[in-house]
């Protein structure tokens, strides 16, 4: 079972600088979301899967068929750029039909897409106002539904959430993660951490145009064995447990949180840390309220990555 | 919730549509004819053609018009390679043909490349040539239904007026030579414009240098022809250089004593840098800033 898209040793220079370096990554159906702080190489990256630049090293396919040089490929791929590009002076309705017109449908097939994505992205009733007078939410939302018109099975979405107010973000993360579970491929890419976490467990790390890693944010979690994991447990039993916890060999600190019956525990081996807070907990009569993991969102994945304090 | 990534196998083939540039034309054409400067520059363009049918028809019917011509009949209604060429080659026509360049040709990558739109054309099964192809239809279409199309109604109208195809007969090569130059015209327009375009976002600022650099070289050559007699300094104006090569298609006299292929040249090698720079100017959207 192979996946549907492919990067191999892609790598891509502008001059002398160095946009990315030795890309080879597999991604398959669903969100997998692109992280990485502004000037990562995620937009490069994005423009690379679309074929849209030419690598200078390495190449991408496609189920199999190389991107490079196949304009076709677009009528199965939307593509949200991340900067503004608008023929400011067309209407909403306009600019969509107009682009897919691109996509050779018919005026009455361009007229029906271009409505019914006007309803989704929630932009019909200014659909007849010129593109100029929008307001930043709406003309992302209109780049979006651009890249969704034509239905396509792949989606390259680069900074899809830019700009939105929290309902909209609500909206289009809801919206993307609707497409997601019709089995489509979609990359997000993002460099606002509880975006990426509100749209997928599935994430690629970027950084200087390198990928620092890429699989589930757990299991990527779990790689980095030279930090510690951090897990908080509230109990009224929290003293006794932190004397039993320290005393075990892969525990390196146990100290209480904002109050007494909240402790956080950092230990090199969750799954034995979880296996003894079991066992105390079926054996020792240890009452446990609570269990959670700070350190397990992205923005202490790619902390640890990138090599933050 | 717990979800499987299930796989799916793509046994579909990729699609591929004849003209994919179609849309860029037709969105253009319709754009520029929107334009309320536009319309009348091109309705007045056709002012020449209107007058070269009537001398086709007074040239058929001289009893008829006996009373306003005198003596011989004059040269300008021999319909003949020379009258095409006059057509073809006026500095009227040429004058026309620039300023709807400048109108409807001035803004075409100008303008996408001010919007940054150069991502959603090729974010569309689109490669750079269907881009090039898509804007330069627009003006070659333009170009050619103020040239190809009127010559040809000419030799229409000249054979039915005249009830026999003694002007064919005679000069078996003039559609060709009508075809070679009008192809010729339409290349040079063409680039010309969309060199420009691709030089700037500002599509004002290419107007005025669309428009400007055709007259001043006229000008120059005007000027200093004035201080030294060189007919080589014709060599410096656009007009007299399309004029060079209409002369020679039509095998009529040169407007120059200098030979037709050092205009050709100049127009040529104007043409090919200008298509280098063009794809250049194309390409440098793949640098993302």
């Amino acid at each position: 079972m192979s996946p549907r898209l492919q990067t191999q040793h892609l790598s891509r220079w502008y001059g002398n600088i160095l946009g990315l370096s030795d890309v080879s990554l597999e991604v398959g159906p669903g969100i997998t979301g692109l992280l990485g702080p502004n000037g990562a190489g995620k937009t490069t990256l994005l423009k690379l899967i679309t074929g849209q630049i030419k690598p200078s090293l390495g190449r991408v396919t496609i189920d199999g068929q190389p991107v490079r040089g196949r304009a076709e490929h677009f009528f199965r791929i939307g593509y949200c750029p991340e900067t503004d590009a608008f023929f400011e002076g067309l209407t909403g309705w306009q600019f969509l039909n107009w682009m897919l017109r691109l996509l050779h449908f018919s005026d009455s097939e361009a007229a029906a897409a271009a409505e019914k994505m006007l309803h989704l992205v929630e932009l019909y009733d200014d659909r007849h106002r010129p593109i100029r007078s929008y307001s930043r939410g709406m003309r992302q939302r209109l780049k979006l539904a651009q890249a969704l018109a034509h239905n396509p099975e792949i989606l390259i979405l680069d900074e899809p959430l830019n700009g939105l107010d929290p309902l909209g973000k609500r909206k289009i993360i809801r919206l993307i993660r609707e497409y997601g579970r019709e089995g489509r491929l979609i990359i997000v890419s993002s460099h606002v951490l509880p975006e990426i976490e509100a749209l997928t467990r599935q994430i690629i790390l970027i950084h200087q145009g390198k990928i620092f890693a890429q699989g589930d944010i757990h299991e990527i979690r779990d790689l980095i064995e030279r930090h510690p994991h951090v897990v908080s447990v509230r109990t009224p039993d929290s003293r006794r447990l932190a004397a039993e916890l320290i005393q075990q060999p892969y525990v390196v600190k146990a100290y209480f949180g904002d109050d007494d019956q909240n402790l956080l525990v950092e230990t090199r081996n969750r799954d034995l840390f979880f296996q003894f807070l079991l066992e105390a907990a079926a054996v020792k009569g240890l009452r446990v309220e609570e269990i959670t993991s700070p350190d397990d969102n992205l923005q202490a994945v790619f902390d640890y990555l990138v090599g933050r304090p | 919730m717990i979800r499987e990534h299930g796989y799916t196998h793509w046994d579909g083939h990729l699609i591929s549509r004849p003209w994919p540039w179609w849309p860029i034309t037709r969105l253009n054409l319709k754009l520029a004819f929107k334009k309320k400067h536009f319309r009348p520059i091109y309705v007045l363009s056709f002012l020449p053609a209107f007058f070269f049918i009537v001398a086709i028809y007074i040239s058929e019917r001289m009893e008829d018009f006996r009373f306003m011509v005198r003596g011989s009949r004059p040269q300008f209604l021999e319909v003949n390679p020379n009258f095409f060429k006059n057509y073809l080659a006026s500095d009227f026509l040429l004058f026309m043909l620039i300023l709807i360049m400048v109108s409807a040709g001035a803004g075409l990558i100008a303008d996408d490349l001010r919007h940054n739109s150069l991502v959603l054309y090729f974010s569309r099964p689109l490669r750079k040539k269907d881009y090039l192809l898509g804007k330069i239809s627009v003006l070659a279409f333009f170009v050619l239904s103020l040239t190809l199309v009127p010559a040809f109604i000419f030799i229409i109208i000249k054979l039915l007026f005249a009830g026999s195809f003694d002007l064919l007969r005679s000069y078996p090569w003039l559609p060709l030579a009508i075809i070679a130059y009008s192809l010729f015209l339409t290349a040079f327009f063409c680039l010309y414009t969309t060199f420009f375009s691709s030089l700037s976002r500002n599509s004002r600022y290419v107007s005025v240098i669309v428009f400007a650099i055709y007259i001043f070289s006229d000008f120059l050559y005007g000027f200093l022809y004035g201080w030294f007699h060189r007919p080589y300094l014709s060599l410096l104006s656009l007009k007299v250089n399309l004029q060079q090569v209409a002369a020679f298609a039509f095998h009529q006299k040169p407007v120059q004593p200098i030979p037709w292929f050092w205009s050709f040249l100049i127009i040529v090698s104007f043409c090919s840098v200008a298509t280098i720079v063009i794809r250049q100017k194309i390409k440098a959207f793949e640098v993302i800033r």
